[in-house]
This record gives C-alpha cells, structure tokens and sequence, in this order.
C-alpha cells in the first residue's frame, strides 16, 4: 500500500465579504468538508467542474489561503504553524503564471531561488539543468517578456522545481499550451514522477487526466464525491458499454426495428449527415464483431466503424451531475 | 458559560496568541508605568504650573501705595518646572532696552539701573528675575527647572505725576538653580529604552527563523530597488524632485540675506532647514506615491504574487521587503537631491546646527519610508488600479496641500477668529495646528528636524513636547507597516 504524502481531513473554507468597518457581508463556502488523500509518487488528478473548489483546495495545499477548519497534514505533520517548513517541499505551477517580464530566466531563477536555503551557485547549477531539460536552455539570456505562453509556464515550472520538491502541485498545467507543449510536459512530468515525486495537479482537461494521472479525485460543491486509482476507473470503463459509429450507405427502418430488438443492442440512434447514415449503437465490446457480421448479412453497405469509448469524462459528468 | 466567563477564556486565548510578543507587552507596560511615575516624580518634587502661581497673586492699589502679594511667604523657595516662552537673549536687561524709573505691568517691577546684566525669564507664564546674563545658557521653548526664592523689595517710580510706593514681592534665582530638565528626564528616558529594546530583543528572539525571514526582506528589497530604479517613471520624478528641492535649498539659503521686514525672510539656517523639510515632503512624498501606487494592485494582476506567495517566505515579510525595496527606490536618489539642496543652501545663507543636518537627512528617510508604507496600504487593499491612484494622489493632496486648510477650519470650528490679522501668532491656534501636525507625516518630519536642531529633547515646540514628536515619529511608520502586514495577512483567510 502506498504511503499517505498528503492527508486533507475535513477542510472548510469559505470566502467572505466585507464592509467599510469589518462586518462580513456575505459569505461563499468554496470547501464544505473535503477529504483528500494523496500517496507518495502518485500522480494524482484533480476533477472539478468549474467552482468545484479546486483552486481553493490547491491553495490551501500551498499555503496562500488558510483553511477555516480541518486539517492539512503532509508527511503526518500538520501545515497549520509550520508553513515555511512545507513551503520548503512542496513547489508550485500556478495557472496563470506571472512572472517578472524584465527580468531573465536566469535572473528569475535566482531570484526565486534565493527564497530557499541555496548558495547562488547551486541555483545556477540546477537552474541550468532544469532549463536544458525543458527546453530553454537557449533562451535563457532572454526577457521573459520576450516569452511565449509556453516558454513562460516551462520557466514556472522551472521555479517550481529548484528547490527539488517532494510536492508539486499544478493548477491546470495544461491551459494556454499547444499540443506540442502538452506533450512536452506530459513527458516531463513523468519522468519527474519516475524519480520519486509526487504531482497534484487539477485540470478541466480530462484526456490529460487520464494520460497522465495514477489517480483521480474528483470534487463538486467543495466535496470529494470520489477518490479512485485511474485504474479502477479503466476498469469500470471496460465493463460498461460502448458506442459504436457507423457511417453505412442505406439503413433501412426494418433493420433499425429489428436490432432494436436485440438484447445485445442498449440503444440504437440514426443520424443523416448528408453523404452518409450515421448509426450510434450502444453495444458491449465484445458484441462489436457480432453486429458487424449481422449487418453485413443484411446486406449494409459498411464505410467506416469507430468504437467510441466510454472515457472517464462520462464518470466525471455522471459524478458531478452534468449531462 | 457566562458572559464574564467567556471575556475571560477570550482575553486569556488572545494573549496566548501572542506568545511571542509578550516580552514587549510587558516592556510597554513596564514603559508606561516609568512614565507615569516620571510624571508623578516631577508633579512631586516641582511646581508644574508656574502660570497658576503667577495668576493668584494680588495687586493693590491703594492711593499712593501700591504692593505686589503673592499667596506664598516671602523667603519660601519653590522648585518651578516650565518652558522659556521666549528666548532669554531677549530677556536681558540692558542699557538700552528700559527707561530706569518705569514700571512694568507685564514683569511686575519697577526698572531701576541694579537689573543691568540680569535676566527676566518668563517660565511658562511666571517672571523669575535671574542675578545672570543666561543669554547663550539657554534657549526658548527649552524645559527648564528653576529654584527660586520670593523676595520682598520697595521702589519708587513716577505714575502720570504721581509718585508710587509698590512694595513688590517677586520671584529670584541664580543661575546655577537652573537646569534643563532633560538632566533629570534622561535617567527616565535612557531606562526606559532600556526597557524597551530587552523587551523588543527577548520577543525578536522568539520569532522563529528571524534570521533567514531578515535575509528575505534584503532579498526582496534588493529586487524592488533594481526594478524600481530604473523604471523610468522613477527616473523622471527623480530628476524633478532634484531640480525642485535644489532650487527651494538655493532660495531658502538666500532669504536669510533678505530684508528681515519682508513676509519671506528667513531668520536663520535652522529656520531654512525646516522649512526646506517641507519642500522635501511636498514632492519626495509624490514619488514615494507614484512607485509604490500598484506595488501589491499590479502584482496580482500580473499574477507574479501567487509564484512568490508559495514560496517560504511570511507575508509580513513580503511586505516588509516591498516597503524597504519601494523605500530606498525613492531614498537614494532623494538624499542625493537632500545633500544637494543642503549645500545650494548653506552656499548661499548659513550653516546650520550639525545635529539638524543629521535630521533633515534621517527623518527624511524615515517619513518616506512611512509614505511608501501608507501607499501600500491602499496598494493592499484596493479592488482597482484607479482606486489606488486616487487614494495615493487623495493622500498626497490631504498631506502636502490642503493639511493648512483643514487646520484653518478646524481653529474656526474651536472659536478662533482665522480672519483675524497676526492670528498665526495665538498660541491657541498653534497649539491645534501643532497637535493637528502629529496626524501629518510631513509635519512631524519638520517638528523632528526642529527638535533635533536643539541641543536637548527638553523642549516643547508650540505645545508639542519633544518626547511626543520623537513618539510620533516612530508611531507613524511602525502603525503604517503594522497595518499593511495586517491587511496583507488578513488575505489569507479569504
């Protein structure tokens, strides 16, 4: 069994309005009562729809909001009172990354690097690694105003990573990058995670998710509705249904009402795009080569057969209510 | 529970909330106790109200006869402690500043040629008669005790015609009864910073990882200066603060040259340094304005500030950091404009006191440092960028340019006739301008440089005693700081 890193436990957060002289005015409870549990050298996916309490949860983590009740433990020590000391180990990706445009990547890296315990030489030394490894090695010397979106969230992730954290955590790593960076950092973060650490990252992006992710945590209304490793949900995946896309040239009503009747048949949906019939069938996998023969035998004129799996987008929309 | 019972379980979890600021709560406390009882040592062992004694005394005019009484017994010696309402250069009794044979109401005596050399000090309100030249001994608005002894003496003078008897009791000291008052205050003064700074080190000593926090507040303000200096917002207030402070140095140095019946002359160097401490104010605290307006505002809309809160570093610090960065982004090129406008000024007028140069520089840098923490707290606090322009330009308007206004409308308020000629001179409305002039950073600087151009802190200027303006000015920047760390702090509740 993998050892807990990270342990949120009933953690309450809520954002409050106030007035000229103090009186709180209104009040959104953006955590009612989150439970978490992260292990060492997870990669652990973070789900939400918008204003599930991801980005709250995640700062809380970080320590640039501080919870109204519960309790944060990483590593079996409570944040509460030691949030340098966590600060220490834990490095950040925020989403929008800000950085100082006049500055260099390599003034950037000393800069943030000076907020740790590091000699300036040390800084160099792994800022310059970290730089060759996510590609900016050359444009080191640049102005970070100079930059690309891209360029400045592999310069974050940069910051996030000098000090050689245990945590890093990364609210939705993936926005604004082109498919090329996404790859890019896909790759980064699993070799990272190969060497020991550990990432919580939250994302809208559910593919990445599942490509990325060892487990999955899926939050609404500020609470976890459910925690699992990605491969139980592949699992769960597996022994639903599938739909199946078939673009034929003529599908006769006959047909439709005889498959219809089928027990192996879930649901059965017809669709003209103008060049073609398009026929969604909701179908075990197992039962794919079976419905092909049978339509074959009937004498349908087959283009194309795309299996639609079902993804764990299904499971997040199932969980978080939505359609 | 009751309610008494949870005021109690309130205050004691407060208090234990701030376990490390204990030793400097009880040192304050300790220093208000020590100032109490410096208080009660001197209502104690002095008569701290001269004016009252001089006020119950009783003159008679009956015919020809006319006596001075006081309620005090001739012989008896009372140890007074007041302020020299004027300067006893002024006070000494010369050949030429009295007709012999005259009487003076004000003074209560009869001019004779035996005062020639002698001085008629007025300690807040009482006239003592000092058997001494004390002019250069002393100096006005300085803290003073005198002993002096009620004599009895008869003289003659010519009133209208009439030949009057007074048979006068007045009041005489020597001039070793005199003392600044700071000769005893000092003792009180020096243990209560005793007091003070164990209490500030034994509570510094509990902050945890305080070495490496002040190593981030360096790092931090090494960072601001960098980007501030060269920022060329910084660049061109830099060089109109310099021109402007040069060209005030320059024409205050000449006034002192100038016709001493013109509205404009300046009476001596000390006079020009704090007037100049205004000029200083006047365009020094715009710039400490327009570099630290969108400090904090400008981070997080450019979201640098969230990369910088994950890191180990307190929010405190961060503010600290930001203040001292934004401080000496104004600071350094505002001392090279302040040593420049010194010496266009001592070019063209007079040197001034050596301890008032230390000032003029020093609170300078303290009452920026004040500015740009007052800034951010608005910087902090306002949900937009115009919002933080225009509380900077609303300080920077209420501060340098509108503050006399206010004091105007506020002396007309308490019943001063402001319409009235030479009402600048009512000590009533100087004292509301004076004690309004605590509220102003700008005003406290020129107080502080007028204090420290004295050669004690024994002194009251129009009301305000020195300890007071010594008080306001490390109050100012400590309570700006204080409240934007906390405003700072409270973000992190949400």
């Amino acid at each position: 069994m993998t050892q807990n890193l990270l342990k949120i436990e009933n953690v309450k957060k809520a954002y409050r309005n106030h007035n000229l002289i103090g009186k709180e005015i209104s009040k959104f409870s953006a955590l009612n009562g989150l439970n978490l549990n992260v292990g060492k050298g997870q990669i652990y996916g973070f789900l939400g729809p918008n204003g599930a309490g991801k980005t709250t949860t995640i700062k809380c983590i970080i320590g640039i909001l501080e919870a109204d009740s519960g309790d944060i433990i990483i590593d079996g020590k409570n944040i509460k009172g030691n949030g340098l000391y966590f600060k220490n180990k834990i490095g950040f990706l925020p989403e929008q990354v800000g950085l100082y445009g006049r500055l260099t990547a390599k003034e950037s890296l000393q800069f943030y690097g000076g907020f740790y315990n590091l000699s300036d030489d040390l800084i160099e030394k792994r800022g310059k690694a970290l730089l060759a490894k996510l590609g900016l090695e050359k444009d080191s010397n640049r102005r970070v105003s100079e930059y690309s979106l891209g360029m400045k969230k592999r310069l974050a992730l940069c910051i996030a990573l000098l000090n050689e954290p245990e945590i890093l955590v990364m609210d939705e790593p993936t926005s604004g990058l082109d498919p090329r960076g996404v790859k890019a950092l896909r790759i980064v973060l699993k070799d990272l995670n190969k060497k020991g650490l550990t990432i919580i990252l939250s994302s809208h992006v559910l593919t990445e998710v599942q490509e990325i992710c060892s487990h999955v945590g899926i939050i609404n209304n500020g609470k976890l509705i459910r925690e699992e490793s990605i491969d139980g949900i592949r699992k769960e995946i597996e022994k639903k249904s599938i739909r199946l896309l078939l673009k034929v040239k003529e599908f006769p009503e006959k047909i439709s009402n005889e498959l219809a009747k089928k027990k192996r048949i879930k649901s059965i949906k017809q669709k003209n795009n103008g060049k073609h019939e398009e026929i969604t069938l909701e179908l075990k996998e197992e039962n794919i080569p079976w419905i092909t023969d049978f339509l074959v035998s009937k004498g349908i004129q087959i283009f194309s057969i795309e299996p639609q799996k079902n993804s764990l987008e299904e499971i997040f929309l199932k969980e978080t209510g939505g359609d | 529970m009751g309610l008494k019972d949870k005021y109690i379980q309130k205050s004691k979890d407060s208090w234990n909330k701030k376990k490390t600021w204990h030793p400097l709560i009880i040192s304050l406390v300790l220093v208000i106790s020590l100032a109490i009882i410096h208080k009660a040592y001197w209502v104690s062992n002095t008569e701290t109200n001269p004016d009252e004694i001089w006020g119950n005394k009783q003159i008679t005019k009956n015919g020809n006869n006319w006596t001075i009484d006081f309620e005090e017994e001739v012989g008896d010696s009372i140890t007074f402690k007041g302020i020299l309402r004027t300067a006893p250069k002024f006070e000494v009794y010369r050949n030429d500043t009295f007709v012999p044979g005259k009487y003076s109401e004000g003074e209560a005596l009869v001019y004779s040629e035996d005062l020639y050399g002698k001085t008629m000090l007025n300690v807040s309100g009482i006239r003592i008669l000092v058997n001494d030249d004390l002019s250069k001994q002393f100096y006005v608005s300085e803290i003073i005790t005198i002993k002096a002894t009620l004599v009895s003496n008869v003289s003659t003078f010519d009133n209208n015609g009439e030949i009057i008897t007074l048979v006068r009791e007045g009041w005489v000291a020597e001039a070793e009864d005199i003392n600044l008052s700071s000769s005893k205050d000092n003792y009180f003064f020096t243990a209560e910073l005793l007091i003070f700074f164990t209490g500030l080190y034994l509570s510094l000593k509990r902050v945890t990882n305080l070495r490496e926090q002040t190593g981030l507040v360096w790092h931090l303000a090494k960072f601001e200066l960098r980007q501030g200096i060269k920022s060329p917002r910084m660049i061109v207030l830099g060089v109109i603060f310099t021109l402007f402070i040069i060209g005030m140095g320059w024409l205050l140095g000449d006034l002192q040259n100038g016709d001493p019946e013109s509205a404009f002359f300046v009476q001596n160097a000390n006079g020009a340094l704090q007037q100049l401490c205004f000029f200083v104010f006047f365009v020094v605290s715009l710039a400490a304005i327009g570099v630290s307006v969108d400090s904090f505002h400008k981070e997080r809309q450019a979201n640098t500030l969230n990369i910088l809160l994950a890191k180990p570093i307190n929010r405190e610090t961060i503010v600290i950091g930001k203040a001292v960065g934004l401080s000496l982004v104004v600071g350094i090129p505002a001392l090279v404009a302040q040593i420049l406008g010194l010496m266009f000024m001592i070019n063209a007028g007079d040197f001034p006191s050596f301890s008032g140069i230390i000032a003029f520089i020093v609170c300078g840098q303290i009452m920026i440092f004040t500015l740009v923490c007052f800034q951010l707290c608005f910087a902090i606090a306002a949900r937009s960028g115009t919002d933080v322009v225009m509380y900077g330009l609303g300080m920077w308007l209420l501060f340098a340019v509108v503050w006399n206004l206010l004091i105007y409308a506020i002396s007309f308020a308490l019943g001063i006739d402001v319409t009235a000629d030479d009402f600048e001179n009512d000590p009533k409305f100087q004292s509301i301008a004076s004690h309004m002039g605590m509220l102003n950073p700008g005003y406290v600087y020129q107080f502080a440089v007028g204090l420290l151009t004295h050669r004690t802190l024994a002194i009251d200027l129009e009301g305000i005693p020195g300890w007071l303006i010594l008080l306001a000015l490390v109050l100012w920047p400590i309570t700006c700081l204080r409240t934007a760390t906390k405003l700072f702090k409270r973000e992190v509740r949400g």
